[in-house]
Parts: C-alpha cells; structure tokens; sequence
C-alpha cells in the first residue's frame, strides 16, 4: 500500500496534503496519485462492509479525498488536458422528500470513485428527471427518498421514465430509509440499495459492464 | 364488579402495566405503545396547523383513534417545541421543512429536516443563545408572528396544551407517553450543521463539538423538566417522563460515540433520573454496534427509570446486554405497518416478543413512530399480538 492510500485509510487529512504537496512538488504523475487516493478510499469501503469501520468514517474519507483531490485536479487537467469520467449518473430525492444525506453520501462516494455525478437535489419533480436525463444521458439514474410516501413517487417516476421512452437507455436504482426492503420489481426498478455503499456497488457493476 | 370498579381496575393495570414493564417485572401481560404521532391527524381529519394551534381537535383526532391507541398515548409534545420560540433551542423551527402546513393528508409527509447548515457560528450561539438562529434574517423565517401570538403561545397555550391532555387522560385512563422532551446535543448539531459540516467539526474541531455539546445539553434539560411539570408531572400519569432523543447521528463509530455521544446521554439520563423523572430514550439507527458501552447505563439509580427505544438495533442482542438493567422497547418495522399484512405484523410482533419479554422489562413498540399512511389493521395487528402472545 501506498503512503497516500495509508493516509487515507488511517483518515489522517493532514498526512495525505502533506503526502500531495510534497509528491506534486517532486513532480508525481497527478493521475497516479488520484488513482493512489481512489484506493485508499476502497480501502476505507472494504473496511466498512466488513464493519471495521462505519459510515461516518466513510463519510470523512471522502471528505478527506475531495480535499486531496481538489489539489490532484487541477495539475491532471495541466497534464493532460482532460480525462474522461468513467460514467454517468444522475440523481435526486424524489418529489414530496427533502432528506438529503442518503443521496448526497452516493454522489460523494461516486464522484471520488470517478463518475460524473449530476445530483438535481431534493424534492425533484418527474418532469425534472425527465427533462435532465435527455439532457444529461446518464447511464444510470439514481431515486432517494427516505420516507414511506416516496415509495410510491418512485414509482412513479420510474414509470415516467418508462412512457417517455427513456427506459432503455438507464438503470435504475433506489435507496434510502426502508426502500431498500422494497421488491424492485413492484418499484419497476433494477434495484433497491439497502445501503449507499452497496448502491455504489451496484452501479460501478452496471457502468463496467456496459 | 360494577362499572365503576372496572373503570378503576382497568386504570390502573394499563398503568401499573408500564409501570412493571419500567421496572423490569411482569404484569398481567407484555405491554404496547405504538407511538402515533402525524398519524392521528391524518386518520382524524385535521391538518397540522390545526394539530398544532388547536389542542381540543387533537384530542378529539386522538379520540378517534382510540381503537390504534396502546396502553399510553403519545401527547404530542412536538407540537410545544415548535410553537415556542424560547422553549428549545429552536431546531424543529430552523430546520424543519413545513410546507405540509395546511396540507393533510400531505403531498409530501411529516415535516422533514432540511440537510443544510443553519449554523455558522459555534461561539456565536454559546454566548448569545439561540436568538442568533431564530431571528437570522438570512434563515427563511418560519413562524414568524406578531408579538402578541409570539407571548400567547409562549406562555399561555402551553397550560391549555396541557389542561386538555390533563383531561384527556382522566377521561379515557390512558397515561400520556411522555411529560417532556429533549434533544440529544450531537442530534441537534446534526440538524444545525448537517451531517458533512458535523463530521468535519468532530474530526477537525473536537473540542468546539464538547463545548456546544455542553451548552447545548445544559438548555435541552432544563427546558424539558420545565416542560413536563407543566404537563403536569406527579399528578398527570406519564407525564413525570422525558422523552429524550434521537439517538446521534447515523454510523457513529466506537470512538465517536464514546467520545461525543455517550457521556452526553449518560449525563442526561442521570440528571433527569436525579430530578425524579424517568427517560424514554427515543433512539434511532442502528446502535447494536455500542449495546456494550451502554451497560454503564442506569449505574448509581434506582431501578425503573429508563426505557430504550430502539428503531434499528437488534433487539434479542440488546435484551442479552442491557436486559437486566433497563426496559426495553420496540420495534416493529414501519414498513411492515405500511406495507406489510396483518400476519406480517402479528408475526413480527410475536418475534420480538419471544426475544425480548422475558423475565419483563419489554414494551411492545414501533421502529421510531407510526407512519401516518400505516394501514389501521396493521396497528390493531400489533396491539392484538400483546395480548395474544403477550401473556405473562
């Protein structure tokens, strides 16, 4: 293991910046040191499924690779100008539902694990998810929503998704509060997420596949 | 045994019920309380604004809804909180989302939190109190009123608040759940920073999160054993309890929760205890990972004084940890009452009961509350299941 992946994973913020500016410094390659970040952070969500650690580490962890990344970013961008996001996803709480943290930790983990995130909020409306999965063409699209009364907006806006002709084109997952005991099936889903880190999962298998 | 007398029996073995359950014995059966909060509205046909401003259409909401009421009822207390601006610390006002305000049955639900910061300043708070959130002009302003209604509801609806619930559990010989609320001081961070804000405090700023935690905790006492002598506690059944919530963020770690959450409780518990009250400890997520360090719990205090309501813990786990300290309660999942079938719950309930009634000391309950969309039969279901299966 890397000394930043250590940092990382010992969620030590100031080693991993003082890890980054030393080896941007030194003249590190800047994507081999996102990558490094990206497995630390793996590192923390192997931990965490095997309840070694918990979610508000996780939490911290991605805290601590934005921090790093927001140095790591740029110089990627001065090197080599652009690098492709390994996917798409767009996500939001469902219309009638402001709870965010359940989305907001997924929009965390997936944007440092290197997916484009488009996140539209909370209490999305249908006609928005429409409307920015035309515009955006996700891979995968994300509903939360951490009360019982959104079960049935999911639904509904999964079968909005469906009349419109989009359907093909996404996958889609739910999660949030009890969503996750829900059969996707009855959701007219591809999955409900107990977790956000399995959330996660799930999608990082979709986009590989695809 | 004449009307009368039966009236009488049937007051005191709902009460003395709970009572034995507190103090980890039997009674005549296992206890239920299924905590009915937004659902009484819903099924009696108010809105909130009338749940909140109009005591006696709560009650007769409750009245309705006799047939879903456990062995205690669920006063409400909520409803106090927000509509005095001095009364908390101000969260439910700050960072709820009350659009639902004249829209019952809602399009969205019950007032949900708002995930964004409210509060900037730790210090700011610690020296000039809580008037540096309520009265931010920069805050959307969400009971903002004439200074006439701000006194009438600060210091004269709470005692008709109470007289009406006062008789309420004359009339109908149910005890109330609780007298008084507080807020544990790491939940009420949660709410004001939200919870990237609140990690970051823990991991960056420690000794700030202790500082707040202290002020914090020191307010949410004293406001709830206020709270419950004017509900009427020694006098009012149920209402010498405080409620005391919600349990700390989620997927606290070890550390975390020894350090930020735990002496916080322990301390509330045992001044309340101390000042004659007895804790319902209202707390959420999953804590199974922390029943160990919680077996400091009830050290130094008399026996019969503490509930653990737990929504997500593993229930059987904490009857073998904690079982032998405190009273159990819960926790039928909320999505089995909205979605589940009446054999569902019935199993469910036996389940938990089988697991937990041992010996005593175990309240049948709700996983946190009630949803208001439950279906009705599930909760008769559940009620049903105590006496079924309940039976000491």
């Amino acid at each position: 293991m890397g000394k930043l992946s250590d940092a990382l994973l010992h969620l030590d913020k100031q080693r991993v910046l003082t890890i980054v500016a030393e080896d941007l410094q030194r003249g590190r390659d800047p994507l081999e040191m996102i990558e490094e970040a990206r497995e630390g952070l793996e590192l923390v969500g192997a931990e965490f499924e095997k309840g070694n650690l918990f979610l508000m580490e996780l939490m911290r962890a991605a805290q601590i690779f934005k921090s790093a990344a927001e140095f790591i970013n740029p110089k990627i961008r001065e090197r080599y100008e652009k690098t492709g996001a390994k996917g798409k996803v767009l996500i939001g709480t469902v219309a009638g539902d402001v709870h965010d943290l359940g989305k907001g930790i997924v929009s965390s983990l997936l944007e440092c694990a290197g997916y484009e995130v488009i996140d539209l909020g909370v209490d999305v409306a249908v006609d928005l998810f429409l409307e920015k999965i035309r515009e955006h063409r996700p891979q995968v699209v994300g509903m939360s929503g951490l009360l019982t009364t959104s079960i049935p907006v999911m639904k509904g806006t999964a079968e909005a998704i469906s009349k419109s002709g989009l359907r093909e084109e996404v996958k889609l997952i739910v999660g949030g509060g009890i969503v996750g005991e829900i059969d996707p099936l009855e959701l007219g889903v591809d999955y409900s997420a107990k977790s956000a880190s399995e959330g996660v999962r799930i999608i990082e298998g979709w986009i590989k596949r695809k | 045994m004449d009307q009368e007398e039966m009236k009488t029996r049937e007051k005191i073995s709902r009460y003395e019920r709970l009572e034995a359950a507190w103090n980890l014995e039997k009674a005549d059966r296992v206890p239920v309380a299924p905590i009915l909060c937004y659902i009484i509205p819903y099924l009696g046909r108010i809105t909130i604004r009338e749940m909140f401003f109009e005591p006696e259409k709560l009650i007769q909401a409750t009245v309705a809804c006799l047939d879903i009421i456990g062995d205690n009822i669920d006063p409400n207390i909520t409803t106090l909180d927000h509509l005095s601006l001095l009364g908390k610390s101000g969260w439910d006002q700050a960072t709820l989302d009350w659009r639902i305000w004249d829209d019952f049955p809602p399009r969205g639900n019950i007032p949900s939190f708002f995930e964004k910061p409210v509060l900037e300043d730790y210090d700011d708070v610690i020296e000039k109190g809580f008037s540096t959130i309520l009265f931010n002009r920069k805050l959307k302003q969400i009971f903002s009123r004439k200074w006439d209604d701000f006194l009438f509801y600060e210091f004269e609806f709470p005692k008709e608040y109470a007289q009406a619930w006062s008789k309420f559990v004359e009339e109908y010989e149910i005890p109330l759940l609780m007298g008084g609320r507080a807020c544990h001081p790491l939940d009420l961070l949660q709410y004001y920073r939200g919870i990237n804000l609140l990690i970051e405090d823990i991991f960056e700023r420690p000794q700030k999160v202790h500082e707040m935690s202290e002020f914090l905790l020191e307010y949410e006492i004293k406001r709830a054993m206020e709270q419950a002598v004017l509900m009427g506690a020694g006098r009012v059944p149920g209402a010498e309890v405080i409620f005391f919530i919600n349990g700390g963020p989620p997927g606290m770690s070890p550390k975390i929760f020894e350090e930020f959450f735990w002496p916080y409780a322990k301390k509330a518990i045992d001044t309340f205890v101390n000042c004659g009250f007895k804790v319902w400890c209202h707390w959420d997520n999953d804590l199974t990972p922390h029943l160990q360090k919680m077996r400091t719990i009830g050290d130094g205090l008399p026996r019969g004084k503490i509930v653990l309501d737990f929504e997500k813990t593993e229930m059987k786990k904490a009857k073998e940890i904690l079982g032998d300290r405190v009273c159990l309660y819960g926790n039928v999942p909320s999505s089995l009452l909205v979605y589940g079938t009446v054999e569902e719950v019935e199993a469910y309930s036996k389940k938990l009961i089988q697991e937990c009634a041992e010996g005593g000391g175990y309240i049948l309950g709700t996983e946190c509350e009630v949803p208001w969309n439950a279906k009705r039969e599930n909760v008769r279901a559940m009620i049903k299941a105590a006496e079924k299966y309940g039976k000491y």
